[in-house]
């Protein structure tokens, strides 16, 4: 019990026209970076918002590090840091004057300083809020989670707008926290991003929780480690008569298909004489290993970033 | 000390942008130096009488005239076709035709306020001109403008300036305090401070102050005008009229604060906002007199704030009068600052 930093029971909220989060069941261990992987609109950071306190539940419990919200807001306040998905602050206030000010409303704080060196920051340390650019608003933003030293700090979609490089370097302050002994609980829709930083992650659409584990546990339950791909120029043509020949499911998704497989030495040879007999004008084919990406399509029926 | 940081901080955010604590500023003087050149003299506003000339002049012309120059209506000589014109397009708001049997008076009916008096005064100058043609010698009662504590101010708008000042302090405290929550709020820009562990108060309070001590600046900038451009002087004492400046300016502001929380959209909110402001300001008995309205809305708007604001802020200013006078009033805008607050903190949201 005492080595979780969050525990969270059957937690709901209806909006006017749309349930956002229909009953989600969470446990999140001290220490451990955890991901919540879904596509836009899935119910992450109305989840996320929930658990932060900033959304009040319809319905369910929330436990942050042992302490409840009824009884302790404040105290639950002063040990969480919370990037939210877009953080907007006063226009003219400055990235140092913004960590000075936050900082003051907690009992510890760490240096103005240090939080604009984590960040890459120092450069545009006195510019107004307004100048800065997206990527450097969402860093000042990372910067403000961790600037009263947090035990658990909530990460939503920190990459969204980010170039590559600004993704990478992102990455290494998160596995910097993880090294520090934080807890973090992140959302994303990069599911090289979850393979890459989490160490478990629960997987979000409509609303629900479709299935939670390590990223190679998630992998490993699907139980076809293998996809085979058929691509095609131009859009790929119907599948249905060819997966009827071959006996085995196909995904048409977009220029190709897919066809997942435990078994992709046996799968091959029949693939192509399948693809022979019914005269398929693929141009390649390739093997590769099975992804989050794949986890999720097979359990949602459709693909991340749709 | 969290609450200086907080109200610190306001007023640098504040002082940044330049263009909005500009027109804080200058607005309000800019309405009292307009004012003060137009109302110059004594007298409060006076109306022009359009006097159409014919050309044929008949000697009752000439002794009417006689008499209008001693009322403070302005007579503008215009042709017939001149006349009609001005009528046409409005701006006329009393005008005089004479005919060989008599002279007829037109009173435009969007400007009745004027144009009535207008045509009144025409009317007694008209008697005085023909009491004169009898051979007698006619008196005007004399009228002179007077505060309710019988002062007669050589500018007229030193009568101007505490109910500009009061009314300036009601709107910021309405509009910009209210409006400009409910805006930060709709952009999300309050959602970051919900998730730490600043108390609510705190926020509101720093805002409050910093507002307040606006208002302050906004007053004493709004005096030194007057005194130093149109030569109006305080008359009671400053720290007591600052003091009724902060209890009004505290009081509104709760109230933006309070009506901010009723409110999601900044279009909702100025729905809100105008349906408080323009009954308080019509209501108030402060610019109109309530002796036509029915006797409950006369007792029901004595419970309002704004009146036994201004009515202070007029008497110490004007009359030299006492803050002592205006305690129980006072209160009252105490009571009604404390209310909004205590809503203000209650409902406030962050997101």
């Amino acid at each position: 019990m005492i080595d979780l930093a969050l525990r969270v029971r059957g937690i709901r909220k209806q909006y006017p026209k749309v349930l956002a989060v229909a009953g989600v069941d969470l446990e999140v261990r001290r220490g451990e970076v955890f991901g919540l992987l879904g596509p836009n609109g899935a119910g992450k950071t109305t989840t996320l918002e929930m658990i932060e306190g900033l959304t009040p539940a319809d319905a369910g419990e929330i436990e942050i590090l042992g302490l409840d919200w009824k009884h302790h807001g404040r105290e639950i306040r002063s040990l969480i840091g919370v990037q939210l998905q877009s953080t907007s602050l006063f226009n003219k206030i400055t990235p140092r004057e913004a960590l000075d000010l936050y900082g003051a409303y907690y009992p510890t704080r760490r240096s103005a300083q240090e939080l604009l060196e984590l960040v890459q920051l120092t450069d545009k340390a006195d510019a107004y809020h307004t100048t800065l650019s997206g990527g450097q608003q969402q860093r000042l933003a990372l910067a403000l989670a961790l600037v009263n030293d947090p035990e658990l700090v909530f990460l939503d979609e920190p990459t969204t707008g980010l170039d590559p490089q600004a993704r990478r370097s992102l990455w290494g302050v998160v596995r910097g926290m993880k090294a520090e002994g934080r807890t973090v609980i992140l959302t994303t829709h990069y599911m090289e991003e979850a393979e890459a930083l989490c160490d478990r992650l629960a997987i979000m659409d409509h609303g629900v929780i479709l299935s939670e584990g390590s990223p190679t546990e998630l992998i490993a339950q699907l139980g076809l480690p293998s996809i085979v791909e058929l691509t095609f120029e131009g859009p790929a043509p119907d599948s249905v008569s060819f997966s009827a020949h071959l006996g085995l499911p196909v995904d048409a998704r977009g220029e190709r298909w897919e066809i997942p497989t435990a078994d992709p030495k046996s799968a091959l040879p029949a693939i192509l004489g399948a693809a022979e007999t019914c005269a398929v004008p693929f141009c390649q084919i390739h093997v590769r290993r099975a992804t989050l990406e794949d986890v999720f399509l097979h359990r949602t029926g459709r693909s991340l970033r749709e | 000390m969290l609450l200086w940081r907080q109200f610190t901080m306001e007023w640098k955010l504040y002082l940044r942008d330049r263009g909005a604590t500009f027109w804080t500023f200058a607005f309000p003087v800019i309405m009292l130096l307009g004012f003060g050149f137009i109302f110059r003299g004594g007298t409060g506003p006076a109306t022009t009488l359009v006097w159409i000339t014919r050309t044929a002049a008949a000697p009752s012309d000439q002794a009417l005239e006689q008499a209008l120059a001693q009322t403070p209506v302005k007579v503008l000589r215009l042709s017939p076709e001149e006349a009609s014109a001005r009528w046409a397009k409005g701006e006329t708001a009393a005008q005089l035709e004479s005919a060989p049997n008599g002279h007829h008076l037109r009173v435009n009916s969007y400007l009745m306020a004027q144009g009535q008096t207008a045509a009144q005064i025409v009317q007694q100058a008209n008697l005085v001109a023909q009491a004169k043609a009898q051979g007698l010698n006619p008196e005007l009662i004399p009228v002179s403008l007077e505060s309710p504590g019988g002062r007669v101010a050589p500018n007229y708008a030193a009568f101007l300036l505490p109910g500009l000042l009061g009314l300036n302090l009601l709107s910021i405290g309405l509009f910009s305090v209210g409006m400009v929550n409910v805006a930060y709020r709709e952009k999300g820009k309050f959602r970051r401070l919900g998730v730490t562990p600043l108390p609510k108060w705190i926020f509101l309070l720093g805002q409050v102050l910093q507002r307040l001590t606006v208002s302050l600046v906004q007053s004493i900038i709004l005096l030194a005008t007057g005194r130093f451009a149109l030569g109006i002087h305080n008359q009671g004492s400053y720290p007591e009229f600052f003091l009724v400046v902060i209890i009004g300016t505290g009081a509104f502001m709760a109230m933006g604060f309070a009506l901010s929380s009723l409110a999601n959209t900044v279009e909702g909110y100025g729905a809100i906002s105008n349906l408080v402001f323009f009954p308080m300001m019509l209501l108030s008995g402060v610019y109109f007199t309530l002796d036509a309205a029915p006797v409950w809305i006369q007792k029901a708007v004595m419970a309002l704030p704004l009146s036994p604001y201004i009515k202070a802020l007029r008497g110490i200013f004007n009359d030299g009068a006492h803050l002592s006078n205006y305690l129980p009033g006072l209160g009252l805008v105490l009571i009604w600052g404390i209310l909004c607050f205590g809503i203000a903190v209650k409902r406030f949201r962050w997101t």
